[in-house]
């Protein structure tokens, strides 16, 4: 059953003939409100259903693209992190995959093992902040305090590695910049079972909670032909019972070598998209431990890089397995052309196209983030429901602003 | 009864005790103190189950239990806003107002065997009733005077739920009514002390009562009205400086008026402590009643910690149907008991 | 697994629902697992490698440059020194690496070009520290930094000689350990081995 979508048009003639008629009220949400994020969002509600949804977005544009033109390449990397900061793994990633298929670099396969291992605890943590969002959108700031505090142990992880707590700039054309310490993978394995006792809990308060299920079973269906039609992306996709991850159809980093499920479910309502994060919590969670299992043994950075280091360097390196930048990665010149690479981010597939004219900064550098591309929701999903549901919808498809702004 | 007073004369007593109920306990001061103490205890109960501490930090020994202090000071500091567009005169002395009223139901309620004389009325039942059912109409003027969008949804969502939820209540107290067979207080908790507490006898209209309850006053899940994710704050969205304050305290003194009748007419109010004279008959009884009252707030307040927040159209219609059938089967549960018992 | 449908629940199930959300409520009520730091009263003391302050080492800088080039966010700006012009002529001792390969018969230069970090600006993403040929950089695990006024934030040369002193450097230090049941637990610094 294809959902029926009410358009209306977003013009000027339009919305002023929306706003004349009578009883319909025009609510701005945002930008400085709790429901909103850091975005505006208009509504225009009829008695106590919304009539038409008007995502403001833009608020927190901060020129990512632009920023990284009139750069070195490898300055970026942080840049890149920053509209993202709950999922900065899986941006990096993407955008020095791009970079090195520009360089025609190819990594070690032990940096790509560390790679699938931080952007799966990567992903944990953004699935978990989408849980907590979700949470303090419906009210229930347990489950808020829980998510958060609960990505507290994975952040320690990735601290451990990388010396950050968020962005963590781990990965450079070539490699990544720091080995796995001594006794990491035990340290997963507490974390990762740490999370399964607790999941048990969140079943318990969150999942199974009787009016959880009351405020999102069945509301804001998507059918998969419209999922597909609109372009949404990630687990909003996959909960819309549409089975396409970029891990799965176009594996990246070492993502060909595990295996793993796909969970999709048929509904495609707000409940199935908090039920496909906790499905891709455990699916991540036995990637993250075959990586361990298999970790190949060899460099973190490629062989050249190696040869290229100074004595001093390569000292470093032996000693700690920190990799220090040589002049060669500080100046990054890619031959002409132009490269795209595609990753699965926590909350969907995050697009980078990269054009080099063979100077130093990218010519063009473009970046499409998930959350832009899950903005059909609030036009084509939220008319239609309720006042209240407007949360529950923005918060089942963990909508991020500074991800969409870029 | 109070010999040490021996200088005030004997007419002047029962005024005097009147007074000390308004002014001392169960009145003002011991609602005050417990409003500071369930704010505090909302706050630290939901902290202990959300992994964090709760407030901490003004005064550290005592666990912060003064924090509502504090917060009452830097509210008294700040500039009191009257949007331009509000109706001044209701939006600024509604609070004021509201505050008054939540208060007045405990008048009615009697927190001991003695009580009687006090407020001698064999209606106190319908008398603390009536009075608790008139604070929504206050906050509906309210919502609609700040002139604000999101208000006047909270003001409208509030008059929904009123509508669909008083039936329900009144329902749970005329079962309770029937139950016991009068409407005075005091000999409700006799008829308690002598067979068992009402929350044996009926549970169904405690269930009924105690979700009546909640909606009124604006527990989790019920806390529709003033939902933060999308209408800010509801009714009190322009409120600022001390007013805000006034208005936060409403919820939890209403909360305290609902909990002291549950405690009275479910839990058997002061049971196993009776007495007479002002010590036996008032004091002491009307601890056991109050500590009980304050274990249903504590119960209630709690429930912050464990739900989300339900929807106003369900909410409606949870409140017409499966309510509404409970509040039924109460009225007919009552009638079989007191049957059955008297 | 895949393709699964959200269960429902009859009117039995709800019931169960709600008491089992209120007992594992109930559950952390009365065992809580704390994760908060009493932070200022305590302080956890960050792993070696954490990315926090760093600071010049001036004997090791070459002046080469690398590090503002390198800076994302362009926080660092080179300086040039004046040098007190020394009676003999410079011995190899500082960058022996680098400049031990080249003879030296060039003037010793009148100024020297030495970073400064503009904290404000810094984003601790420590590709300075990275590139850094001499490593001239001695990183340190302090994070936390605060000034009553602006004169003291304002950077110098000799402010960056030192590290700065962290505010938490005299409370309790704790470390953190990640912990099965709890997440993370907070251990005194002292039983660590
Ligand atoms: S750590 Fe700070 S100073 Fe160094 S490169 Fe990064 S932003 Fe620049
Ligand atoms: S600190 Fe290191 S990178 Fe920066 S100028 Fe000195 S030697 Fe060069």
């Amino acid at each position: 059953m294809t959902q029926e979508i009410k358009t209306v048009p977003f013009t000027y003639e339009a919305l002023s003939q929306l706003e004349m008629k009578e009883g319909i009220l025009e609510l701005q949400i945002g930008p400085a409100h709790a429901g909103s994020g850091h975005m505006r969002i208009l509504a225009w509600v009829e008695g106590d259903t919304v009539v038409k949804v008007d995502p403001d977005v833009g608020f927190v544009h901060r020129g990512v693209e632009k920023l990284s033109e009139d750069r070195l390449y490898i300055k970026a990397i942080p840049i890149v992190e920053r509209p993202s900061l709950v999922d900065t793994v899986n941006a990096n990633l993407g955008y020095v995959i791009a970079l090195e298929r520009l360089l025609g670099l190819e990594p070690p396969p032990r940096a790509q093992y560390i790679r699938v291992i931080t952007a799966e605890i990567s992903r944990i943590m953004s699935h978990l902040y989408g849980i907590a969002i979700y949470g303090i959108f419906m009210g229930s700031s347990t489950v808020f305090m829980w998510a958060v505090a609960d990505r507290e142990p994975f952040i320690d992880l990735l601290q451990e590695l990388t010396g950050a707590r968020i962005t963590y700039s781990h990965i450079i054309p070539g490699g990544v910049r720091w080995d796995l310490p001594k006794g990491f993978a035990d340290k997963v394995e507490v974390a990762l079972r740490y999370l399964e006792n607790r999941m048990k809990d969140y079943e318990k308060v969150w999942i199974n909670n009787p009016v959880v299920m009351a405020r999102s079973v069945g509301v804001g269906k998507l059918s998969s032909q419209d999922a597909i039609r609109l372009g949404v992306v990630g687990p909003n996709l996959r909960a819309s019972g549409v089975k396409y991850d970029v891990r799965k159809n176009d594996p990246y980093a070492a993502y060909a070598d595990f295996d793993f499920e796909v969970p999709t479910f048929k509904e495609g309502d707000s409940y199935s998209r908090l039920l496909i994060r906790v499905e891709e919590i455990k699916q991540s969670m036995s990637i993250i431990r075959q990586a361990l299992k298999r970790l190949p043994e060899g460099k973190v950075i490629y062989e050249d890089y190696y040869k290229r280091m100074s004595p001093l360097m390569k000292e470093i390196y032996d000693k700690t397995g920190r990799v220090k930048f040589t002049l060669m990665l500080t100046s990054l010149s890619p031959p002409k052309g132009e490269a795209i690479s595609r990753v699965e981010g926590g909350r969907g597939e995050m697009f980078y196209y990269l054009v080099s004219d063979g100077g130093k900064n990218p010519y063009r550098f473009r970046l499409v983030t998930p959350s832009f591309r899950n903005l059909p929701y609030f036009t084509h999903v939220m008319p239609g429901h309720k006042l209240a549901d407007i949360p529950v919808i923005y918060g089942s498809i963990d909508y991020f602003p500074p991800e969409a702004d870029r | 009864m109070m010999t040490f007073l021996y200088f005030i004369p004997n007419s002047w007593l029962p005024l005097l005790e009147s007074a000390f109920y308004a002014l001392i306990f169960p009145g003002f001061v011991a609602i005050l103190l417990l409003a500071f103490f369930i704010i505090w205890f909302e706050r630290k109960a939901a902290a202990r189950v959300q992994m964090r501490y709760g407030p901490l930090w003004v005064s550290k020994r005592t666990g912060g239990i003064i924090q509502l202090l504090a917060d009452m000071i830097r509210f008294s500091f700040q500039e009191f806003i009257v949007p331009q567009g509000a109706d001044f005169i209701p939006f600024v002395f509604l609070p004021g107002l509201l505050l008054a009223f939540s208060v007045l139901p405990t008048v009615f309620i009697p927190i001991g065997p003695d009580y009687s004389h006090i407020f001698p009325s064999s209606y106190t039942l319908l008398l603390a009733v009536a009075f608790t059912l008139v604070i929504p109409v206050y906050l509906v003027v309210l919502g609609w005077a700040a002139d604000n969008k999101f208000s006047f949804i909270g003001a409208l969502r509030e008059a929904y739920l009123l509508i669909s939820y008083e039936v329900p209540f009144i329902l749970a107290v005329a079962s309770a009514f029937l139950l016991y067979g009068t409407l005075d207080l005091v000999k409700i908790v006799g008829i308690q002390e002598s067979t068992l507490p009402g929350i044996i006898l009926n549970p169904i209209a405690a269930i009924v009562y105690i979700i009546a309850v909640i909606r009124a006053t604006g527990r989790v899940p019920y806390d529709i009205v003033e939902a933060d994710s999308e209408l800010v704050f509801g009714p009190y969205t322009e409120y600022s400086s001390l007013m805000f304050g006034f208005v936060m305290g409403v919820p939890y003194i209403e909360l305290y008026s609902y909990s002291l009748l549950f405690s009275v007419l479910f839990l058997s109010g002061w049971a196993p402590v009776t007495g007479i004279g002002f010590l036996g008959g008032l004091i002491l009884p009307g601890i056991v009643t109050f500590v009980k009252a304050v274990i249903v707030m504590c119960f209630l307040v709690f429930l912050r910690a464990v739900y989300p927040r339900y929807k106003l159209d369900k909410a409606v219609r949870a409140g017409w149907s499966w309510v509404f059938y409970l509040a039924l089967i109460s009225l007919l549960l009552s009638a079989f008991v007191s049957r059955v018992l008297w | 697994m895949s393709d699964q449908k959200t269960p429902r629940k009859s009117a039995l199930g709800e019931v169960k629902g709600h008491i089992d959300a209120l007992a594992t409520g109930f559950k952390y009520f009365v065992d809580p697992h704390r994760m908060t730091l009493d932070y200022p009263a305590e302080a956890m003391e960050l792993p070696k490698n954490y990315r926090g302050f760093f600071r010049l080492i001036d004997e090791k800088c070459i002046g080469c440059s690398l590090c503002e080039i390198v800076c994302p966010s362009n926080a660092i700006v080179m300086m040039q020194l004046p040098v007190a012009q020394p009676p003999a002529p410079k011995a190899g001792a500082q960058g022996s690496q680098q400049a031990g390969a080249q003879p030296a018969p060039r003037p010793a230069p009148r100024v020297k070009k030495r970073p400064l970090v503009d904290w404000g600006m810094c984003i601790f993403c420590y590709f300075c520290v990275d590139v850094c040929p001499t490593e001239a950089f001695e990183p340190s695990n302090i994070h936390d930094l605060s000034y009553f006024e602006e004169s003291e934030y304002r950077p110098t040369f000799e402010g960056f000689l030192k590290l700065p002193e962290s505010p938490s450097r005299n409370s309790r230090k704790v470390v953190a350990r990640l912990d099965e049941k709890n997440g993370i637990r907070y251990e005194e610094k002292g039983d660590k081995e």
